[in-house]
């Protein structure tokens, strides 16, 4: 692979049709919520574009977040990925090892100083100068700061590179923080969930290349089109929460049925993630379809937010001091309207018909 | 008797109804009134902003009708409501508000911001902080029959002027017939050719109309002041006058707080509901166009325009007819940015144009019309209230705009034979 072919050229050595191209434009437009127009802006940026120099630092991770995206179900839209980028420096996908592997990661630093993209998976450990996970002798808080010092913008890929993730998690004995902790004055993109959806890192990929910059992002400095809405709010089961028919074990007849998981402690309804929508292996389904409530790994802390199995608010039991207080408040306000209405009728009954005497002093 | 901030604050305690305390209690401070209003876009003082206009009001209605209000008032947490306070609020309530009602639209939660503008100025008025010029508006209303101290003869004399100038008889105190016919003072001093296109045009359509002798005066400054007591009198006296003729229609006359307080206000400060009917001239002419009664001949060619009333289009609803109307005698007919509903007031509605310490404000507000009026680039503007047409008249003057400014019941008369 070099970088100097345009992904136009690179598709067409690859024998990719104009078609399956055009396909994976309109599925990109259509996922990042952009006008129809767009996709043929997509294509056209995307093909004449020069494929970009990636370097992909992996840290406290467990390679899930690259499996994500490389395991998907083939041929996928997603495995267009590589065909986007030049990917030049991976350690669990190269086939370089030892100096050699630096070597090509120092060359494309060096080659696109300043242009290339970082992307991270895992989350950097600071405690004691940050010796719980080196790489080539060297820590991963020195590796990403050198790094990060040429790169055009960083994508935290996964929820352990975006808000520290599992290894952030209580009582955290490598102090493992996020990116956006260490990193302060480049653009980061979070592409956080325990994996991320391989479609979201595409996603966020073409919107880069197409518009020579970063999606719009939320609070969390996510991509506002992928998570801006809660599972909840996408969720199929949703229906069932609106009625009030929720399953109580995973067994019972209300799970058979397919009836809302919020019981079960789905943590759906503060979980902004696009898996109700886009699904996973090749849009077969998504955790809740497979009759599981969602984990939440969207959001920081998920691990330590709890039992993954008790549910996020119970409504109060019955209304003990409802009646109580209903009876009370209906009390007051008829005494208020009593009296407003005595004092209203009371300034009426003062009124004497004004006229133009009355109008001065 | 005279006024005092007693009278006032007990007025202020009685006009506050379910309405007032709905709009107070779900008001949610957003401040987009400010944006709607023309004193606060060309100005950019905050003071104006409409809801902001409403304090002594809201704080009246908090003090004595909350639970909250009456537990702090009872412990002296409070701010009274005090006679310097409103005289400071007197500008905010009348020099800076012509009840245009553009507030009221804004609204997201619904509220009525200009209905409660008009109860709060019956605190006002008889607190003894109403404006001299609308004193003395409502004093000459009820002592001369006429805010401007327009008398019979002088109708009368502008009649014999009218039937020179036309040829056609003017009926007065015909008693049975179809439209008794209004005017306003401005019209009989300074318009009177639109007594001459009504004439013509109920001429042409064959309807039998009549002015009343004690009843020819549409307007009321009671309903700008802000006293209902004396609204109803005025209101009153075209009842009398309309109910002793025996017509069917009254015509409120081409001015907009006149057909307010007729149509809108005046069933309820009588108590009762009339016997007629009241229309506007437009409402009326609109229905002679569609019964083929009102027969144009000509075009204007050059580019004109329309000024939408603010008692006409938003507080009245008259939006289509002045445009159905215009089309049969203008060809090069445009519309003005934010016509319609939305339109821009002159800035000398709600009694504003008879206060005279509010005129460098008035100016200053008009900025916004003359803005309006410069992106049409026409040089004809048309309108259907005698009150906007003076107080646009002046500021065009004033900003030395070759506009000329016509009624629209006027226009309409030179294009019938």
């Amino acid at each position: 692979m070099t970088a100097h072919e345009s992904l136009g050229e690179r598709l067409i050595q690859q024998g990719i049709s104009r078609r399956a191209f055009l396909k994976f434009c309109t599925a990109m437009a259509s996922m990042m919520a952009l006008p129809p127009g767009s996709a043929m802006a997509i294509a056209d940026a995307l093909s004449k574009t020069l494929r970009p120099s990636v370097i992909w630092l992996s840290f406290q991770e467990c390679t899930a977040c690259t499996e994500s995206l490389t395991r998907s179900y083939s041929p996928t839209l997603e495995s267009l990925i590589f065909e986007m980028i030049s990917l030049d420096y991976h350690h669990t996908l190269q086939a370089a090892a030892g100096f050699s592997a630096e070597k090509s990661r120092e060359d494309a630093m060096h080659n696109a100083y300043g242009k290339y993209l970082l992307v991270v998976d895992g989350a950097i450990p600071i405690k004691d100068g940050g010796i719980y996970s080196t790489i080539a002798g060297r820590t991963n808080l020195d590796l990403l700061q050198e790094v990060a010092k040429g790169a055009a913008a960083i994508i935290a890929v996964g929820t352990c590179a975006s808000f520290g993730g599992i290894p952030n998690a209580k009582p955290n004995p490598t102090g493992a923080v996020a990116v956006s902790d260490i990193i302060k004055d480049k653009a980061i993109v979070n592409i956080s969930g325990c994996p991320p959806i391989p479609a979201v890192i595409t996603g966020v990929l073409a919107h880069y290349l197409t518009f020579g910059e970063l999606p719009e992002l939320d609070d969390l400095g996510r991509p506002k089109s992928f998570y801006g809405e809660t599972i909840h709010d996408r969720c199929y089961r949703r229906p069932f929460y609106d009625q009030g028919k929720f399953a109580k074990t995973f067994d019972d007849e209300g799970a058979r049925n397919g009836w809302c998981l919020f019981e079960l402690g789905c943590k759906g309804p503060t979980t902004h993630n696009a898996c109700a929508t886009t699904k996973w292996n090749g849009g077969t389904s998504f955790p809740i379809e497979s009759g599981h409530g969602c984990l939440g790994c969207s959001e920081p802390n998920f691990w330590d937010a709890g039992s993954f199995y008790s549910a996020l608010s119970m409504p109060a039991g019955a209304l003990k001091l409802g009646t109580a207080a209903a009876v009370a408040g209906v009390a007051v306000g008829a005494a208020v309207s009593v009296a407003n209405r005595a004092k209203k009728q009371a300034a009426q009954s003062a009124h004497r018909t004004a006229t133009i005497a009355d109008l001065k002093e | 008797m005279s006024a005092s901030l007693q009278k006032g604050l007990s007025v202020l305690m009685e006009v506050i109804d379910a309405p007032v305390a709905s709009f107070f209690s779900s008001c949610v401070h957003c401040g987009l009134c400010a944006e709607a209003c023309l004193f606060y876009t060309e100005t950019g003082d905050p003071k104006y902003t409409p809801i902001y206009k409403l304090e002594p009001l809201r704080r009246v209605y908090q003090q004595e009708y909350t639970l909250t209000g009456r537990l702090a008032k009872m412990l002296g947490l409070s701010k009274p409501v005090t006679d310097q306070e409103l005289e400071i609020w007197q500008p905010l309530v009348y020099d800076s508000c012509t009840l245009c009602g553009r507030c009221s639209m804004a609204c997201p939660v619904g509220n009525d911001i200009v209905y409660m503008v008009r109860r709060l100025r019956e605190g006002m008025a008889v607190a003894g902080h109403a404006p001299d010029g609308l004193v003395d508006a409502s004093r000459r209303s009820l002592e001369t029959g006429s805010p401007m101290g327009v008398r019979l003869p002088a109708l009368m004399a502008q009649i014999k002027h009218v039937q020179a100038d036309t040829g056609i008889e003017i009926p007065l105190d015909v008693t049975g017939a179809e439209y008794m016919v209004l005017m306003s003072s401005m019209e009989i001093i300074n318009f009177p050719e639109y007594l001459g296109a009504v004439s013509k045009i109920m001429k042409q359509a064959g309807k039998s109309w009549t002015l009343c002798s004690e009843a020819f005066e549409a307007t009321n400054s009671g309903v700008q002041i802000g006293v209902s007591d004396i609204a109803k009198v005025l209101v009153g006296r075209i009842v009398d006058g309309a109910e002793k003729l025996r017509v069917k229609t009254v015509i409120s006359p081409e001015c907009g707080h006149a057909y307010t307080a007729l149509r809108w206000d005046g069933p309820n400060l009588i108590g009762r509901p009339y016997t007629f009917d009241v229309l506007h001239i437009l409402e009326v002419l609109d229905i002679f166009r569609l019964e083929g009664l009102l027969k144009t001949s000509g075009f204007e060619d050059a580019q004109l325009t329309f000024h939408d009333p603010c008692q006409l289009v938003r507080r009245g609803g008259v939006l289509d007819q002045p445009r159905n109307l215009l089309k049969m005698v203008a060809s090069n007919y445009v519309e003005t940015r934010d016509s319609g509903k939305m339109n821009w007031c002159c800035g000398g509605g709600g009694g504003v144009s008879t206060i005279d310490e509010a005129e460098a404000l008035r100016f200053a507000a008009f900025r916004v019309k003359k803005a309006q009026l410069e992106e049409t680039g026409a040089k004809t503007l048309v309108t259907a209230c005698a009150n906007c047409r003076i107080v646009l008249e002046e500021a065009l003057e004033h900003y030395q705009m070759k506009i000329d400014v016509i009624g629209l019941t006027e226009l309409l008369a030179q294009h019938i034979d």
